[in-house]
């Protein structure tokens, strides 16, 4: 692997005074740091030193936390077709979010993003591409429109929608996804979609969703405000780190006690640690084991929190009751038709909770590789009121936690939470801290009916589009901004199918012209093949690279007005302020051309702004809707976005409300807030209910359940414990999980592909193996490992499940389901303690070496999510890398020292 | 002189291992004096970078004329026991150390062992001060966590990040030696709130 190197320099231009200055976000993480964008025109003169020379108004060399330009924050960009010095940093004046201008490595980094052809942003797609005799020819827009959408009808008439298949990103800004869903949902109207990080479109967290939820309810302020923060399957350091620096530390600081469930030790749960926190370090999957464990720690020590549980739990009754219809027709229901889930209260709770020897402290422990006397303290510092008053508590979890045992974790976490009266209130909330931001909003329904696909019971299920394009249904796969095979599991088998499907069907592209290219393409899809049309703003490597028959340049961050949300559901316009290279174009408006195209009505957007106002109200049930921001921008003469614009990087919490009299708009701290009072409605002009359009949902006050009271819910560890146990390491296999560094996350495609600052530091994949499992294998730092397994366990076939267990691991086995597939990666090794002995762990998703390819593809049999943290493989010294004994590229340096 | 080449001259093949490293240093201070270019004003050269290797290439830098600053003795330094001074001028955000980190060799180390380095003690994320953050776990050296938000640098590899906040390495101050006495020679990278190193 040759890298190239990051040359330090030693000094950056600041802003002169007249730059335009204007705001936006971070285009990474979950938390969205508010940044300003210093621009100014190539040739005019750069700021001085004095603070009457800047646009920051500071004397230079600046002092600590003030503003600074590190040379890595500037860029050279085009705008409106001249060069301008564009300077991206954080905004020092935000009092929200990254309060006083904290920000990230990422975030830090945003210049880097920018197109300048004389950086590593060169390679930006920018036109069209189609691809003749095998490789990507560039080709007139409407030339390319044409094939796609003569192909896509084609597909669509002679082999029916859920040929149709859509893979795309989630998050990406609201106006992309509205368009991308409207085209997919309401007019394909395909059963075959679904997002950039599931093989369906299902719920995260169904656990969440059951007990009545939101993923993301609490304000950032919650975070920082409890007693006790229990944080399950994350380092917020890492992968949020602006949240865990402004809001965890502050609240660890002034006595916040925290409780960290993760495999791996890092910075942040150092830090914790270094405080007088406590680490359940536990292996991959058995999370389900502690939590039951610690829950019935508390019952049988009667620290529960009686006064909440009798005003906020479910009783018989309740669990039973319904809206009208009854729970009948809602997912809730239809998961629990075994009785799996459904108690009728606390105390059946309970009485079950105590009858799973699993949940035995003694037991759980010893499962899940943890010292037991850690379980009693975490329920102490949980539930255990201290001279008569109880500890505030609040409860977040991420991927680590929610991708190991989808279904079984949620669940149980939601039931811990709720006995220790977290969910409700200031400081005592239940949420997901988040991954990528909230950009997404659905512009039309998912049909459900179509799938092929249905579970035992009453309920079709979400398509698994993995299962479905494996098994050959998939005729034309319309991707976008993802790379589709290395982020599912088991990629190294999804790559061989694709590659039988695209590349080696006979039907090819050898002309120029366009007719033949799509008759050839119509006779692909008709003998079996597939056709692959791809928009994205890098030619991504296999999907866009080697499967793509046309690939569609896409415009990104900062070169149109978008609207997005972040973790809090804080919505902000991220400002254009730059060109978008050559022809790229939102994918809104590429989205919008393909529609047109194939005769769609409702697609005729000419900016950016109409497709946001179009989308508002769709998202007025949403827990960001925006719709308010909208009326009251029409009300005083302006546009959806212009309005967003004024509030900066603020930016405002969703859902929103306005009040017609005053004509003032309001934000949403935080959802499930049972502490709000009459004072509250009465200033947003809601005390005899909404107004006009404002709508207050049950979310606002009470929880996303049929009585707006909490479904206190089993979590049944047998669900699950087959497929752990058969996955547990054997013979000199070690767990194989994953996850993210602080340096790379949301941003891979920019940070360790183009900014050589990232790809030094993390020149290649990597995984962390314990001192004691390297020694056993003759392994040390440095040295280039394979990691390998024909244990990759795979469910390739669409079935529709009769019998209740029909989707259990072991009957799936039994009745040849499951196809055991291999997989190989290589790595370079980082021998460390902060990975558990037995454990190794590794990089979440290089593009070239995907762990994925060794991870477990049997979706989880409730919710139909991958568990992506879930592998096992053996791992071999195959010689050292380069970066061994060389001193100028990646640190072996453990990341827990304090 | 061989890491360093005036443009159309070929970069001469040398070996990529510490010593290099540390030559590169002594070569890069040799230039400067060659160059004229003791005076504090700023010029534009260019230098083969990773000379002798694969990635070889050569770019243009701006070479200032940084102050030749006595910092140390080697006989006086003590494993692990930083000493501080301030360079390159005594102006704001020029706290820096140079420690001896027990005959473990580090990029850009000079001494016998190559194991004496010298960087700022401004995190490079937002001037955090690092005083107090020198660790040694091992064969691993860093300075770290930062007080503010826990930035965590290695110093045998000139100064990278190890986990954290920083958009830089933190930036490593040249020695140079000569006898018993250790000399600063400049800095790569930038420092904390300067817009230049030697604009103070």
């Amino acid at each position: 692997m040759s890298i190239d190197y990051y040359q330090a320099k030693d000094h950056a231009p600041l802003p002169p005074k007249n730059a335009d200055v204007l705001t936006t976000a971070c285009d990474y993480c979950i938390v969205a740091c508010g940044y300003k964008v210093y621009r100014w025109p190539v040739g005019t003169k750069d700021g001085g030193m004095k603070a009457s020379e800047n646009a920051f108004g500071i004397d230079f060399p600046s002092n600590m936390l003030q503003s600074w330009v590190a040379p890595t924050q500037h860029n050279i960009c085009t705008h409106n077709g001249k060069k301008h010095n564009v300077v991206i940093v954080p905004d020092k004046d935000t009092t929200v979010v990254n309060t006083n201008g904290d920000s990230s490595i990422r975030g830090g980094l945003l210049a880097q993003k920018c197109y300048n052809p004389d950086s590593k942003t060169k390679d930006r797609l920018k036109t069209p591409l189609v691809r003749v005799n095998g490789v990507l020819t560039p080709m007139s827009w409407d030339d390319a429109i044409d094939i796609a959408a003569a192909v896509g009808s084609h597909v669509l008439e002679k082999h029916g929608e859920a040929a149709y298949g859509v893979k795309t990103y989630s998050y990406q800004y609201i106006e992309n996804t509205y368009a991308i869903t409207k085209y997919a949902l309401r007019h394909v109207n395909t059963p075959n979609f679904t997002f950039h990080d599931t093989p369906a479109d299902v719920t995260s967290t169904p656990g969440f969703r059951d007990a009545g939820f939101d993923n993301f309810g609490p304000s950032y302020d919650d975070w920082g405000s409890a007693d006790t923060l229990m944080i399950c399957g994350t380092d917020p350091y890492e992968t949020k780190s602006v949240l865990f620096t402004q809001h965890i530390m502050p609240g660890i600081a002034n006595g916040m006690k925290v409780i960290a469930l993760n495999p791996r030790d890092t910075a942040g749960i150092a830090y914790i640690k270094k405080m007088g926190g406590l680490h359940l370090d536990v292996f991959p999957g058995s999370d389900n084991l502690v939590l039951g464990a610690i829950a019935r720690i508390i019952m049988k020590n009667g620290w529960e929190d009686s006064d909440w549980i009798k005003e906020w739990v479910n009783s018989k009754w309740e669990s039973n009751s319904g809206f009208g219809q009854g729970t009948r027709n809602t997912p809730w229901q239809w998961r629990t038709t075994w009785g799996k889930f459904q108690t009728k209260g606390y105390e059946d709770y309970k009485k079950w909770n105590l009858g799973q020897k699993e949940y035995d402290p003694a037991y759980a422990a010893k499962k899940a590789g943890v010292d037991v006397k850690k379980l009693y303290t975490a329920a102490e510092w949980l539930a255990k009121p201290v001279n008569g008053k109880r500890p505030k508590t609040s409860i977040g979890i991420e991927k680590g936690f929610y991708w190991s045992n989808n279904t079984g974790n949620t669940n149980a976490i939601s039931s811990l939470a709720t006995i220790c009266g977290a969910g409700g209130r200031p400081g005592q909330v239940v949420g997901r801290f988040g991954g990528h931001q909230r950009g997404g909003q659905k512009g039309g329904g998912y049909p459900r009916n179509k799938s092929a696909q249905k579970v035992p019971g009453r309920r079709r299920q979400a398509l698994d589009t993995d299962r479905w394009m494996y098994s050959g249904h998939t005729r034309f796969a319309h991707v976008i901004g993802t790379t589709w095979i290395q982020s599912m599991t088991g990629s190294q088998g999804l790559a061989r199918k694709f590659e039988e499907l695209v590349v080696k069907n006979p039907n090819q592209v050898r002309s120029n012209n366009k007719a033949e290219i799509i008759a050839t393409l119509k006779k692909r899809a008709d003998s079996g093949g597939m056709v692959v049309i791809n928009q994205d703003i890098y030619l991504r490597d296999p999907i866009g690279a080697k499967f793509a028959d046309v690939v569609f340049p896409a415009a990104t961050w900062g070169e149109v007005d978008f609207m997005r949300a972040n973790g809090e559901r804080r919505l902000r316009l991220y400002q254009a302020f730059n060109d978008a290279p050559g022809e790229a174009k939102p994918d809104w408006e590429i989205i919008s051309l393909l529609a047109r195209k194939m005769g769609f009505d409702g697609f005729d957007w000419k900016s950016s702004n109409e497709v946001a106002e179009e989308a508002s109200r769709f998202s007025r049930k949403g827990r960001k809707s925006f719709h308010m921001v909208k009326v009251a921008a029409h009300i005083e003469g302006k546009s959806l976005h212009q309005k967003m614009r004024e509030f900066g990087t603020d930016g405002i919490q969703g859902p929103t409300m306005y009040n017609y009299k005053t004509g003032m708009l309001y934000g949403t701290k935080r959802l499930h807030d049972t502490t709000v009072g009459e004072k509250q409605f009465t200033a947003m002009g809601l005390s005899n209910g909404p107004v006009k359009e404002n709508r207050y949902g049950k979310k606002m006050t009470h929880f996303n359940s049929q009585t707006g009271k909490i479904n206190l819910q089993k979590h049944p560890w047998s669900l699950f414990g087959d497929l752990w146990e058969w996955l547990s390491p054997k013979g000199d296999e070690l767990w194989m999980s994953n996850g993210r560094v602080n340096e790379v996350w949301q941003s891979g495609f920019d940070d360790v592909e183009r900014r050589d600052y990232i790809s030094q530091r993390w020149p290649g994949n990597w995984v962390e193996i314990n001192p004691a499992d390297a020694k056993k294998r003759g392994i040390e730092s440095g040295d280039m490992v394979m990691m390998y397994s024909n244990r990759v366990p795979v469910f390739k076939d669409t079935v529709l499940g009769v019998h209740g267990k029909d989707f259990q691991f072991s009957e799936l086995m039994k009745n040849g389901h499951i196809k055991l597939d291999k997989g190989s990666i290589t790595a370079i090794a980082i021998v460390t303690p902060t990975t558990k002995k037995g454990a190794m762990y590794a990089n979440f998703l290089d593009m070239k070496q995907p762990n994925n390819s060794l991870t477990i593809r049997v979706p989880d049999n409730i919710s139909g999510n991958y568990n992506y943290k879930m592998a096992v493989g053996k791992v071999k010294k195959i010689g050292e890398s380069e970066f061994k004994n060389d001193f100028r590229g990646m640190s072996f340096a453990p990341r827990n020292i304090t | 002189m061989s890491e360093i080449t005036n443009i159309g001259q070929e970069p001469i093949k040398k070996d990529d291992s510490a010593e290099a490293h540390g030559k590169c240093m002594l070569n890069r201070r040799k230039f400067l004096m060659y160059s004229g270019g003791t005076a504090a004003a700023a010029s534009t050269v260019s230098i083969t970078l990773f000379a002798g290797t694969a990635q070889a290439e050569t770019r243009q830098a701006r070479v200032q004329g940084y102050p030749r600053k006595l910092v140390a003795k080697l006989s006086e330094l003590k494993d692990h026991t930083p000493v501080n001074f301030n360079y390159p001028d005594d102006g704001p955000n020029s706290q820096a150390m140079i420690v001896k980190m027990g005959n473990v060799q580090a990029g850009g180390g000079v001494g016998d062992k190559r194991d004496v380095v010298a960087f700022s003690y401004m995190c490079t994320h937002q001037g955090g001060p690092m005083q107090n953050t020198y660790k040694h776990v091992g064969d691993q050296r860093v300075m770290g966590q930062c007080p503010l938000h826990l930035s965590t640098y290695d110093l045998r590899r000139h100064g990278i990040i190890v986990s954290g906040q920083a958009y830089q390495s933190l930036p490593q101050v040249l020695l140079e030696v000569d006898g018993d006495n250790v000399y600063a020679v400049g800095i790569m990278g930038l420092l904390f709130g300067r817009q230049e190193n030697l604009s103070a």
